[in-house]
């Protein structure tokens, strides 16, 4: 997990879409939004869940690693940069590799785009677009040590399983306390997702 | 939390074993050994297209040695590209399209028309900006106009003879065969001298626009480095200023200062022409890849051969292709790759499922 980083608390999130307005404001992809919101049971539950890049760190970047063009960069601060516009050829591997389902490609611009955790503003100390208008604290934005501050005795997790397979993530989600020594399951295998075998 | 290590057994069968990835000197050597053999190939070419050097020009020796350096920049880059495992399987799905017999009786013109499209109109761009496509293409022209003349000067492939001594009447030959007859004096001899100077008109603006964005556009400047995203700019814009001063000299200032110029348009070029393996300029050499990835989905979309998501049921992408990104992904140890059969949406809501049943139940 880095330094500064987002930390998503899904039992917080209303599903009021300040966050993906306020992505589509950043510098570096302005006008199209980059972070995810999805309505897990549409009808049934109001639960959503914001998703933004969680910029794997073990293994590191699934998305670079896949890319046929080297287009992905991570930087030295362990931020998984969007497509370099030069090289991307708009494949599409790092979107269909992505166990988190983050990065979106544009097919006529043949250009892959992501969450980058803003980093014309990250880069220069300023919290994300997402996590600094989002209205109930879904999203926050500093260090574990700045959460917990805020949250007394916060437990949060940074690695999620795809099976038997467990992936360390720069970006942390809030857990349990008594959840926190595992993985966070990432929805794979799907077969008793509530119940019902989707395979 | 339920077990991960347990449900993954009933849900996806073991993939197949990887083969091991390649070494790094294994690639390093393989791709030395490309560099030497087409930095010989050229050397050779060079020998006899000059006709055993009479037609070469020594004035032009730096220029040869860089384009000598730049071949094997260029090879020993390439193959360590292509030996990643995502690359090095959609170059073999790539040429497998390209070369299957098969797929051109149904598509004869998509190869072509990718070519124009990506290549040489770079339609992509256009989605992405006007302006930025204008520039570019404005760049890419002018570039190609620059190499065809120059890389066959240089290596002695061209000549420009005149049987009276000082013209009008020139002839162009290539590899000493006569190709064409001029008059240096009408449009047609106004032209192929004066090729290289339309070439820097083309680059001047294409190459300023996009200097003056990275001073300017934020998304731009988010994370641009000097020596990536802004040297080969200014290259592009010495080069072209120092060739345009050249001319000028000779007609106005009757070659006041000609020689320093040379020298400094000649330092320029070489330093571009070793760049280009190692910089943003490697993207020429890559972007051919694009045809290859496209023809190679392409191709299974005309065979109907879509891969639709095992949970929605929204297409992800041809089958071919989704088989072809779990081997990348199995090459590469990744042991998800049986995710990639879902959508990237499911994959996000079947991840906020599981955290509202196994880890948040409150959530819900």
């Amino acid at each position: 997990m880095m330094g500064k980083t987002i930390f998503i608390d899904p039992g917080r999130c209303i599903g009021c879409q300040a966050c993906v307005s306020a992505c589509r404001e950043c510098d570096s992809h302005r006008g199209k939004s980059m972070i995810h919101l999805d309505y897990t049971e549409p009808g049934r539950s109001v639960a959503s869940l914001p998703t933004v890049c969680m910029h794997c760190e073990d293994p590191v970047a699934p998305c670079a690693e896949v890319c046929p063009a080297d287009a992905i960069l991570v930087t030295a601060d362990g931020v998984v940069q969007q497509a370099d516009t030069t090289r991307c050829i708009g494949c599409a591997n790092c979107v269909n590799a992505c166990p988190f389902g983050v990065p979106k490609i544009d097919l006529q611009a043949k250009l892959q785009m992501k969450c980058n955790l803003c980093y014309d503003r990250t880069a220069y100390g300023l919290a994300p677009m997402c996590a600094t208008v989002c209205p109930t604290g879904a999203l926050f934005y500093g260090t574990v040590e700045e959460l917990r501050a805020e949250r007394p005795g916060v437990q949060v997790a940074d690695s999620f399983a795809f099976g038997d397979v467990v992936v360390s993530t720069g970006v942390a989600m809030v857990v349990p306390a008594d959840k926190v020594q595992w993985p966070v399951p990432g929805g794979l295998p799907v077969v008793e997702i509530n119940g019902v075998d989707v395979r | 939390m339920s077990e991960p290590s347990e449900a993954v057994a009933a849900a996806t069968p073991p993939p197949p074993a990887a083969p091991a990835p390649p070494a790094g000197r294994s690639v390093t050597a393989r791709a030395t050994l490309a560099g030497a053999a087409v930095s010989a190939l050229l050397v050779l070419a060079i020998v006899l297209g000059s006709r055993f050097l009479r037609d070469f020009d020594s004035a032009l020796l730096p220029y040869a040695v860089a384009t000598v350096f730049l071949a094997f920049g260029v090879a020993y880059r390439y193959t360590v590209w292509v030996s990643s495992p995502g690359a090095r399987r959609l170059f073999a799905k790539g040429f497998g399209s390209l070369f299957s017999a098969a797929n051109f009786r149904k598509a004869p013109t998509a190869l072509p028309r990718m070519i124009a499209t990506y290549l040489g109109f770079q339609k992509f761009l256009g989605a992405r900006s006007h302006a930025r496509w204008a520039a570019h293409q404005l760049i890419f022209w002018g570039c190609i106009l620059a190499a065809l003349i120059t890389f066959p000067l240089t290596w002695g492939w061209f000549t420009f003879t005149s049987g009276s001594g000082s013209g009008p009447g020139y002839e162009m030959r290539i590899w000493g065969f006569k190709v064409l007859g001029f008059d240096s004096l009408n449009i047609l001899g106004w032209l192929m001298f004066h090729g290289l100077d339309i070439a820097a008109v083309l680059v001047i603006p294409g190459a300023s626009y996009f200097l003056w964005r990275r001073m300017k556009d934020r998304g731009a400047i988010t994370g641009q480095r000097f020596a990536y995203d802004l040297l080969p700019l200014i290259l592009l814009i010495v080069i072209s200023v120092t060739g345009l001063l050249l001319t000028f000299s000779s007609i106005f200032l009757h070659g006041g200062g000609y020689e320093f110029l040379a020298i400094l348009h000649m330092v320029s070029v070489v330093f571009t022409l070793i760049y280009i393996p190692f910089g943003k300029f490697f993207h020429i050499v890559q972007r051919p890849a694009a045809v290859g990835m496209q023809l190679f989905k392409y191709t299974g979309r005309q065979d109907d051969q879509v891969f639709a998501c095992k949970r929605c049921g929204e297409p992800v992408d041809t089958a071919p292709y989704v088989e072809n990104l779990r081997g990348t992904m199995r090459d590469l140890r990744l042991g998800f790759d049986a995710w990639a059969e879902y959508c990237p949406r499911c994959k996000r809501v079947l991840r906020g499922n599981a955290y509202l049943t196994h880890v948040k139940k409150g959530y819900k």
